[in-house]
């Protein structure tokens, strides 16, 4: 028959306590890897019009965001008006927009100012393409946070020609296009 | 009595029914099922690009080669050498691209013009920096604020012109440097909103009987003014076909030729053309089929231009300063007489 004694309940919630407190001071004192989410670099988007259909969102979280501190503000915006439109107006037949999805409005002349309606953008890519060929490169595509589900394996990531697409720390989610900026960062 | 026998499929169908079910399973799990973004989601310039063959009156003669990295500016002497600069170096070659002096420098020149007498003018970051001898050391002129952005130079025997994008304005110097006179910009008394200048496309030039010609980008056109600053003309022709200027900043870069030959190079569609003295559309010189042959962009969604500069030489032809491919594009009239017409 063995002498020792068992230990207690006391000594046994002793123990636990000192475990916990020591870890919960050693998780503390560990730095932990920030949260991560996918983001488009808009100096590596090619505007191919993946982003549109391969989100798994529908319509696509990808949006087209305005940075308008380097927009020309011009009349004849090749990022709002079809290639060859007939007129410089809002007509459905001048836009290049398939949804209609950028809102143009007088200024003064000879400015317009362009918006983009989130609710409307599809993602296509269709105005930044125009807006990078002929004029500043204003317009350009940014995974909205609010819509993306940050996947694992992000479906547009995979289809993306240009691997433009790579995951960002959170605190720095968007990339913002600043005048005069020869890189833009994410922000 | 005995009870009528139950149809069962037999085993060896269940197990094909089954191997096709998950074969089904697999393929739509595999298989990327997602349609390619159709005609109404792609930006399609096709139609425009055409050129038909008979409207090119020009034919690419030579290919000069620069070695340099990043080439921006190009000008030509009065005896006939060519003056190109780029990362911070300003080459000098001869007519036919034999190289005759290499310089570097610690700045990077823009844009550059040369004078009859030889002088050589540079615009670099903070402003106009002159070159009296290709091998002395440069004279900066007052340095201009930080806004300012020069994208061309041009010079005759009385003044050197500027034009500066950042500011959207063209400032008139004379040949020792003293600031004379700013047409547009902030300080313009009569039209400070002069020119509409969206991105640094913003070129001048002389034309053959040495008048003052200023790109208004945002107007699609070209504006000819006295000295005094004072318009004389104006000629814009926004449209996508060959006779327009399509987009928010072109003719991106012009030139011209005797006879009031205007030359023209556009930005966003790659296309060389020339207007007749009238200004009626006299022929391509270069189709974007020529200017984007050798090289792509499409890995670069916001590259720039492909053609950087242009210049016209004594003998009339027409040298356009191609970034991507690092060389002078030369291109000779095939039937001279016809944009005279």
């Amino acid at each position: 028959m063995s002498l020792e004694k068992k230990p207690g309940r006391r000594a046994f919630i002793r123990a636990a306590a000192a475990a916990s407190l020591g870890g919960g001071v050693w998780l503390a004192a560990t730095p932990s890897a920030e949260t991560t989410v996918w983001q488009i670099d808009p100096s590596k988007c090619v505007q191919c019009g993946q982003c549109a259909t391969n989100c798994v969102m529908n319509p696509s979280a990808v949006k087209c965001v305005h940075a308008t501190r380097i927009c020309g503000y011009c009349d004849l915006c090749s990022g709002f008006l079809q290639p060859g439109s007939p007129k410089l107006d809002t007509g459905a037949e001048n836009e290049l927009c398939p949804t209609a999805a950028i809102k143009r409005s007088f200024v003064e002349d000879p400015y317009f100012a362009y918006k983009i309606d989130e609710e409307l953008c599809v993602g296509c890519a269709k105005c930044v393409k125009g807006c990078g060929k002929f004029g500043n490169g204003s317009l350009y595509l940014q995974i909205k946070r609010d819509l993306c589900q940050n996947c694992n394996e992000c479906a547009i990531a995979r289809q993306c020609p240009a691997q433009a697409i790579h995951r960002v720390p959170l605190s720095r989610a968007y990339f913002i296009k600043e005048a005069g900026a020869e890189e833009n960062q994410a922000q | 009595m005995n009870e009528p026998e139950k149809k069962v499929l037999p085993g060896w169908l269940w197990a094909v029914l089954a191997l096709a079910v998950v074969a089904v399973v697999l393929f739509l799990f595999f298989t990327d099922r997602r349609p390619e973004p159709g005609p109404a989601l792609r930006y399609d310039l096709s139609e425009y690009e055409a050129v038909d063959e008979s409207l090119i009156r020009y034919a690419e003669m030579q290919r000069i080669p620069v070695a340099l990295e990043a080439p921006c500016g190009l000008a030509v002497t009065a005896d006939g050498r060519l003056v190109v600069v780029g990362d911070k170096v300003l080459l000098i070659l001869d007519a036919s691209g034999k190289e005759l002096s290499r310089r570097e420098w610690e700045f990077q020149p823009r844009c550059v013009a040369a004078a009859a007498d030889g002088t050589i003018y540079l615009g670099v970051a903070d402003g106009v920096a002159a070159l009296p001898e290709p091998e002395g050391a440069p004279v900066f002129w007052e340095p201009l604020d930080e806004k300012s952005l020069l994208t061309s130079l041009a010079v005759n025997e009385q003044y050197v012109y500027a034009a500066d994008a950042g500011n959207a304005r063209v400032l008139q110097y004379d040949r020792s440097g003293r600031l004379l006179r700013e047409f547009g910009g902030p300080n313009d008394r009569e039209n400070t909103r002069r020119f509409i200048v969206p991105s640094p496309c913003f070129d001048i030039a002389f034309d053959s009987m040495g008048s003052l010609w200023i790109v208004n980008p945002g107007k699609l056109g070209i504006e000819n003014y006295r000295e005094d600053g004072s318009l004389l003309s104006a000629w814009y022709q926004p449209g996508m076909g060959l006779e327009g200027f399509a987009g928010c900043c072109n003719p991106a870069h012009i030139a011209f030729k005797s006879g009031n030959v205007l030359v023209t190079i556009e930005k966003g569609l790659n296309r060389v053309k020339t207007f007749a003295a009238d200004r009626s559309f006299a022929g391509v010189v270069a189709a974007p089929e020529a200017i984007q042959a050798g090289w792509s962009d499409a890995a670069d969604g916001h590259a720039p231009a492909p053609i950087r500069d242009l210049a016209v030489d004594g003998n009339d032809r027409i040298l356009a300063l191609h970034g991507p491919l690092q060389c002078i594009l030369v291109f000779e009239a095939l039937a001279p007489q016809k944009e005279m017409e």
